[in-house]
């Protein structure tokens, strides 16, 4: 898994490639942990690039949401196709989170 | 009228058929399937004394064919056999092919032989062919006229060592159907053969040999839709494996991704079943690692080349809970994820293993 930031104006896009699994999820919590800590709060979630995930990779999105929301931070989730999408449908996550489809759609949702 | 006691047959110390025993009844039509280097040949050759069996007795019409006295060349003469490779004689033509025998060994005048070669030919649909060479032939053609030679001998029963095996796949059905028109007259025969529908359709009995055995038979319905026995299921299924034994609940998981990715690029799986047996792997091994009393964990990956199957068998120590049963919010997502995956779910309980077999979605 590769994960890459890039700062816009409305909130810090993290853009996350490979597979978000048993084995990776954790290094996803790490970073949104460490930038959380950094103070930022805001977030796109970019998953164009990403190959797999797993309920790890959903558990560990869970649990960033959770401390983001407690920092009354906010998240939203862009650019998610293939299996990705497959695997949020199966387990509900389609509907527990607001999916956009471009990382510019997700931005314009968040006040600039 | 073919009785086989004991058949056994060795190269050295190579075990080819170990102990084979059989009865067939005249006009019986028996295919004989099973892998690659399972006997087949060896088995039908046997029945001819192309190969000498290292022991047990052929009897044939109550005849003990491998008694030092019994004149070979008479038995041959009723159990004639067609080969892979056609073995005409190049040198002669179509009807010579067909009327040598008759004439030499059944004392047939060459007018007779040449009438009856005429009266076959037209039965196979190679009536204009008479007077060409083998080599003119197509190879559907050649394996034609091969059985036509063979029926000239007017023989009481026909062995066919894998007929179509050396054919184009154009080539297959004019000689399948040529078989498949002897069956109906009512000719004794024992066929070896890949093709599994041909088998299905014009066979009274099918063997399926493996382990230089009769491993299980039946009738066509028995053993291509309803097999008893495993390796059978797994042959008729065109069943490819995997197996991997996982040791602890700190298994590598990228090691096992990636001999399963291999397993499915080697069989051909297609993107979207790779994906989803990746998924289900981990998934239900997330929620076996609940559980320390769950290792060693014994996984076989089984995919059918034929119906796109795949099958994820676990097999975990007695002890062990069914993964599946697991409450609580921490596997939810996990259950919900493996729920949507499969089609089927089965967990058995044994004395020493417990069994829990899961069937994906074929997309």
């Amino acid at each position: 898994m590769t994960i890459e930031t890039i700062k816009q104006t409305s909130a810090l896009v993290v853009a996350v490639s490979g597979r978000m699994d048993a084995v990776t999820a954790p290094e996803y919590e790490k970073k949104i942990n460490e930038l959380l800590d950094s103070g930022e709060v805001s977030y796109v979630v970019d998953f164009g690039q990403l190959e797999y995930i797993s309920s790890a990779g959903l558990r560990a999105l869970l649990s960033t949401t959770r401390r983001i929301k407690d920092k009354q931070g906010c998240i939203l989730l862009a650019n998610i196709v293939g299996n990705v999408k497959e695997v949020f449908e199966m387990s509900g996550f389609g509907s527990i989170f607001p999916v956009h489809a471009t990382v510019d759609e997700a931005l314009k949702m968040l006040p600039g | 009228m073919i009785r086989i006691e004991h058949l056994s047959k060795n190269f050295g110390n190579l075990s080819v058929l170990r102990d084979i025993s059989a009865e067939i009844e005249k006009g019986e039509v028996i295919s004989i399937i099973g892998p690659s280097g399972s006997g087949k040949s060896t088995f039908l050759r046997c029945v001819n004394l192309l190969d000498r069996p290292t022991s047990g007795k052929i009897s044939i019409n109550g005849v003990n064919i491998l008694d030092r006295h019994t004149d070979v060349a008479r038995v041959r003469q009723k159990m004639n056999m067609v080969f892979q490779a056609f073995n005409l004689f190049t040198h002669l033509t179509v009807l010579e092919n067909l009327t040598l025998a008759p004439v030499k060994l059944l004392g047939r005048s060459r007018q007779e032989a040449e009438r009856k070669g005429h009266d076959l030919l037209r039965l196979i649909g190679l009536g204009e062919k008479s007077m060409s060479y083998p080599d003119e032939l197509s190879g559907g053609q050649k394996q034609r006229v091969a059985i036509a030679r063979c029926l000239a001998m007017e023989p009481e029963i026909i062995l066919f060592d894998e007929p179509t095996s050396a054919l184009d796949p154009t080539m297959v059905s004019e000689v399948l159907s040529v078989i498949r028109r002897l069956a109906k007259e009512g000719l004794t025969m024992l066929i070896v053969t890949h093709e599994m529908d041909f088998a299905r359709d014009v066979s009274t009995r099918v063997f399926y040999l493996d382990e230089g055995t009769i491993y299980e038979q039946g009738t066509p319905g028995e053993i291509f839709d309803n097999p008893c026995k495993e390796k059978t299921k797994a042959f008729i299924r065109r069943q490819q494996s995997l197996y991997q034994r996982l040791f602890s609940a700190d298994f590598d998981l990228y090691s096992l991704n990636a001999e399963v990715e291999s397993f499915c690029s080697r069989h051909l799986v297609p993107l979207k079943s790779r994906h989803d047996l990746t998924l289900l792997i981990e998934e239900v091994l997330q929620l076996y690692c609940a559980s320390s009393s769950s290792f060693p964990i014994d996984i076989t990956v089984n995919y059918s080349e034929k119906t796109g199957q795949l099958e994820l068998l676990l097999e975990s120590p007695p002890g062990s809970a069914n993964p599946l049963e697991l409450q609580g919010e921490d596997y939810a997502l996990g259950l919900s994820i493996i729920g949507n995956l499969l089609q089927d779910r089965k967990f058995t309980h044994s004395e020493n293993r417990n069994i829990l077999k899961l069937y994906l979605k074929n997309p």
